[in-house]
């Protein structure tokens, strides 16, 4: 597709996600989009870095990227984000302080971001957004606090099941590895688990 | 009052005029140990402030209590995702010892924040904080094996632990109580 036609694309998906949260008039909007900018990444690159601050807030407009740590020098995945959805270090970059964790595309990425500063900046300059700004961050919170909850609650079965009725593409676009440590569950385990979305597709032909 | 004040103030500068009208909306609320503020499928009405005491939030796997928080004095406690969203809630929160809290309905919180784009801006700074802290403990639970969990966690708490029953803190660190008395003896290396 055309990045120009892309990017306006985008741009009103993020003009109706805000306004999902705040009124917001389409001159009001078009003050505030020049501030964001388009980063390009090819795949397999490491967006941030362990040590690095992380100096942007990102919207994913196309490819995946995953936020990751290193646990005595295995690699943990806390985060996998696809179209449409953010990706930053959030204890890095609010608190402007060096990064824990590693940002890494998965396939080539284009990212819709907006500085650390230049966000200050719209909060002065545009009160309004004070409210976006917590209703973003609240739901980002119960997002973060279901994830949780789901860990502890959920058995390996269950979480492998529920997310891949939920993400059934990812398996085509992200190495199994990744989104085994993802779920948190041993990579042994999870190609046995995969014979249960098999057996799924078959079931309900049995049903009828 | 004195440590809400401050409290609020690490976040945004308020006015004697707005920390005012946060205090008319406070409601202070005594309970003895063991009262249930928070029942499992019920919408979280209040975010409350410990001035004294301890609070557990918990939630049951099958018939196994798992500890997500221990508050104590000046911090905040609710069942957060249920207050947040204004829908029944998974968790319960419970009193450890008796209480004195301040409690702020949801309701009039969402009437401060009509009151003006500071008052937005403060709940703004307080929702992050709540969300970098749960991100902080993710990676604290994932960085680092249950031993080395332990050690952290009790130098970081010493009087606070000294004032939980184990299970609740074993349950906490996401360990067995068998394995978090086995490591009590490393305190003392």
């Amino acid at each position: 597709m055309n990045e120009q036609v892309l990017y306006k694309q985008y741009m009103e998906t993020v003009f109706n996600y805000f306004r999902h949260f705040i009124e917001l008039s389409r001159e009001e909007f078009d003050a505030i989009s020049p501030y964001f900018e388009i980063r390009k990444f090819d795949k397999r690159t490491k967006v941030l870095k362990i040590g690095e601050t992380d100096n942007y807030f990102n919207i994913i407009m196309k490819g995946i990227a995953r936020k990751y740590l290193m646990v005595k020098k295995k690699e943990v995945t806390i985060q996998l984000s696809t179209e449409g959805h953010m990706i930053h270090s959030e204890l890095s970059f609010n608190l402007q302080q060096p990064s824990d964790c590693i940002i890494e595309t998965i396939e080539p990425v284009t990212f819709l971001s907006m500085s650390y500063d230049n966000i200050q900046l719209i909060y002065q300059k545009f009160p309004k957004t004070e409210k976006l700004g917590r209703m973003i961050i609240t739901e980002m919170f119960i997002k973060k606090d279901q994830r949780d909850f789901k860990q502890l609650n959920r058995t390996t079965r269950e979480r492998f099941l529920e997310y891949m009725q939920n993400h059934p593409d990812m398996l085509q676009r992200v190495p199994q590895k990744y989104l085994a440590s993802y779920l948190n569950i041993k990579p042994e385990t999870f190609s046995r688990l995969k014979h249960l979305l098999r057996l799924r597709k078959t079931v309900p032909a049995k049903d009828n | 009052m004195q440590n809400l004040y401050e409290y609020i103030n690490r976040f945004t500068n308020v006015t004697e005029q707005e920390f005012e009208q946060i205090s008319r909306m406070l409601e202070t609320v005594h309970c003895e140990k063991k009262h249930i503020l928070t029942h499992r499928g019920q919408v979280e009405k209040y975010l409350y402030i410990i001035r004294k005491g301890l609070v557990r939030k918990f939630f049951y796997k099958n018939k196994e209590e798992m500890i997500t928080q221990l508050a104590k004095e000046d911090d905040l406690v609710c069942s957060s995702v249920s207050f947040l969203s204004q829908q029944p809630s998974e968790y319960i929160v419970e009193t450890l010892e008796p209480c004195s809290l301040l409690a702020i309905s949801y309701d009039n919180l969402q009437r401060l924040y009509a009151t003006g784009y500071h008052m937005e801006r403060m709940g703004r700074l307080i929702t992050l904080d709540w969300l970098l802290q749960k991100e902080a403990w993710e990676h604290e639970r994932l960085q680092h094996d249950p031993r080395e969990r332990f050690i952290r966690f009790m130098n970081e708490n010493g009087d606070f632990v000294q004032r939980v029953q184990q299970k609740y803190l074993a349950s906490y660190l996401n360990m067995k109580p068998e394995t978090f008395s086995r490591y009590k003896h490393l305190l003392r290396n």
